[in-house]
């Protein structure tokens, strides 16, 4: 039994039907008409202690509804989900003290005060004794470098600077298991870094069960060894991000700079393309060996520069959600 | 509790933020009041009673309602614009504390400028009380006292039910405003003048009448019948209904969007 079991869970709103222009605006005033979306469909998996799990898809996937019902805010139509022995939506008030919740796009601190004002707030709210609050806000204060922060009034920060005093309201009371929804969202390279790091930290020291979701898959690649994708309410693909590269990874990006002109026609050649300077090349490594193909191409003209990439993460996940029809 | 009023100190600092803004709505809602209570003054110019009632007497159920309804605004705004809370995804956040919701919901937003209706209410019950002739006793300062309370329950109920109805759609508001509001400016005067309809309404669907009519008779002495003085009682047990409706409706929450 796994620590938190997700089974066949569905969840489906009623959405107003909306038709553009004045006079169905005004009709709808009267008589609206109903469609059933269904966000979530029979969605199952399970996590165990301490793992960190890559929760993506593209927008509209159903990724913030599940996470919201694994969080304990909304009731699922149908399905089971327990976390340790509890079910977050029933044992609710148990159970959001072992959670922590860090919404990227919303703020839970308090816009015109400072950010230590909300943490003893938090304090209160989540029964926190003053020993073991102390100790915890100078940790997470010293380790999200917060100390010349936090006494501001949170309006005045950056985003990168926000973002660290919200994941460390979230952790105040030491949660088991901590959602991220688009940590990274806005911030700038160094913000980033400063949230991944961290992440893996509290990970590693703590044991702590992270659950992310992200749209950035330099996140992913930089936290997550397993991923959940899902795509239309379902889950598509569920295990190790490694895998996954290895069955799109094959394709290589190779420029070549050259002021001739190249004429191949190989097997495993798959695109390509005439540049300012050269020319661009996808090259399927199953079917044909790099070294194999520079030789050829060596031959025939003079190389002046070559640059070989994998194809990165984000084009992965495009030819996946392709593939996949999502 | 202690986290209600823990939240209800850090609105007030957030507040002291911007003091010049403060001051002036808290000023301007002196002129909104007085405008509702010089209705009354000029109405009664022209006539010496209404139904029976004289001006001080409606002062006083003019005074107890806007003092509920006041309350209410100040202290428990969350719960008046639940349907602000619900667009902006922030009662997700409430969801997610270990605490009571209705007292999060009500500490979210709390509005300071409207605590200056509050002390203009205390003051219009104030001064009604020293023009009417009122032959005091220990169970008619109880009655006074159980039907301020009651005006606050009452109008928090009706609030949550509002609340409530923000789960099923968080449009058409309106409606709920015809009960909130339209409901207050009519039980600024005792329900009894108005026409048995209304009279059966704001008695069983929202009891106004239990907290300025049938009180109210037994505390200017229309009425000698003790009963008459604890029936605000009742509005509290309309309360529980209310509380059971509202969490019914988390069952039915749906989320904004991501």
């Amino acid at each position: 039994m796994s620590y938190i079991e997700v089974n066949h869970i569905t969840k489906s709103f009623k959405v107003a039907k909306k038709k553009s222009g004045l006079k169905e605006a005004f009709k709808s005033f009267f008589k609206r008409d109903y469609k059933i979306v269904e966000a979530v469909k029979d969605i199952s998996f399970s996590i165990e202690k301490g793992e960190i799990v890559g929760y993506i898809g593209p927008n509209g996937a159903g990724k913030s509804t599940t996470i919201k019902i694994l969080s304990g805010i909304l009731t699922p139509n149908s399905g089971k989900c327990k976390v340790g022995k509890m079910t977050p939506w029933l044992d609710r008030k148990e159970y959001v003290r072992k959670i922590g919740v860090v919404f990227g796009q919303r703020s839970q601190l308090w816009w015109d005060i400072p950010a230590e004002d909300t943490f003893d707030l938090l304090k209160d709210i989540y029964d926190i004794p003053e020993e073991r609050y102390l100790k915890t806000k100078e940790e997470l204060v010293e380790k999200l470098n917060l100390k010349d922060i936090i006494n501001v009034p949170v309006r005045q920060l950056s985003l990168g600077q926000r973002m660290r005093c919200e994941i460390a309201a979230s952790l105040l009371h030491e949660p088991d298991i901590l959602f991220l929804d688009e940590p990274t969202i806005g911030l700038d390279a160094i913000s980033k870094q400063l949230v991944r790091d961290f992440i893996k930290r509290i990970n590693k020291e703590k044991k702590t069960t992270i659950i992310l979701t992200t749209h950035d898959m330099s996140d992913i690649d930089a936290l997550a060894k397993r991923i959940i994708l899902i795509g239309k309410g379902q889950v598509l693909y569920d295990g190790s991000l490694q895998k996954l590269k290895n069955n799109y990874a094959n394709k290589k990006y190779i420029k070549v700079n050259t002021k001739d002109a190249i004429n191949i026609k190989m097997k495993g050649v798959l695109k390509k393309v005439k540049e300012k300077d050269g020319y661009a090349f996808i090259i399927d490594s199953k079917q044909l060996n790099i070294s194999d193909f520079l030789n050829v191409i060596s031959k025939q003209v003079q190389i002046e520069d070559v640059e070989i990439d994998n194809e990165n993460l984000d084009n992965m996940i495009v030819n996946l959600y392709e593939d996949l029809k999502i | 509790m202690k986290v209600y009023f823990k939240s209800l100190g850090l609105h007030l600092k957030s507040l002291l933020e911007y003091k010049a803004s403060f001051i002036t709505t808290f000023l301007s809602q002196i002129l909104v009041f007085f405008s509702y209570y010089f209705t009354i003054l000029a109405l009664f110019t022209r006539f010496d009673n209404i139904k029976g009632f004289t001006l001080y007497e409606v002062l006083l159920c003019f005074g107890v309602i806007q003092f509920g309804f006041a309350f209410n605004e100040s202290f428990a705004r969350g719960i008046d614009r639940f349907d602000k809370l619900i667009i902006h995804g922030e009662f997700d956040r409430i969801l997610l504390r270990p605490k009571n919701i209705i007292l999060q919901a009500a500490g979210y937003d709390e509005d300071f400028a409207k605590v200056s209706r509050l002390l203009q209410a205390i003051i219009v019950i104030v001064i009604a009380l020293v023009n009417l002739d009122i032959a005091w006793s220990p169970l008619k300062l109880i009655t006074l006292l159980l039907m301020m309370v009651a005006a606050v329950i009452v109008f928090f109920s009706i609030f949550l039910l509002a609340a409530s109805y923000c789960f099923i759609t968080v449009q058409g508001l309106e409606v709920t405003n015809v009960f909130t509001d339209g409901g207050k400016h009519m039980a600024q005067y005792p329900i009894g003048i108005f026409k048995k309809g209304f009279v059966w309404f704001f008695t069983f669907i929202i009891p106004y009448a239990f907290v300025n009519y049938y009180p109210l008779l037994y505390f200017i002495g229309k009425i000698n019948n003790p009963i008459y003085a604890f029936s605000p009682l009742l509005v509290f047990l309309y309360l529980i209904p209310c509380i059971l409706i509202f969490y019914r409706g988390i069952k039915k929450y749906t989320g904004a969007g991501s």
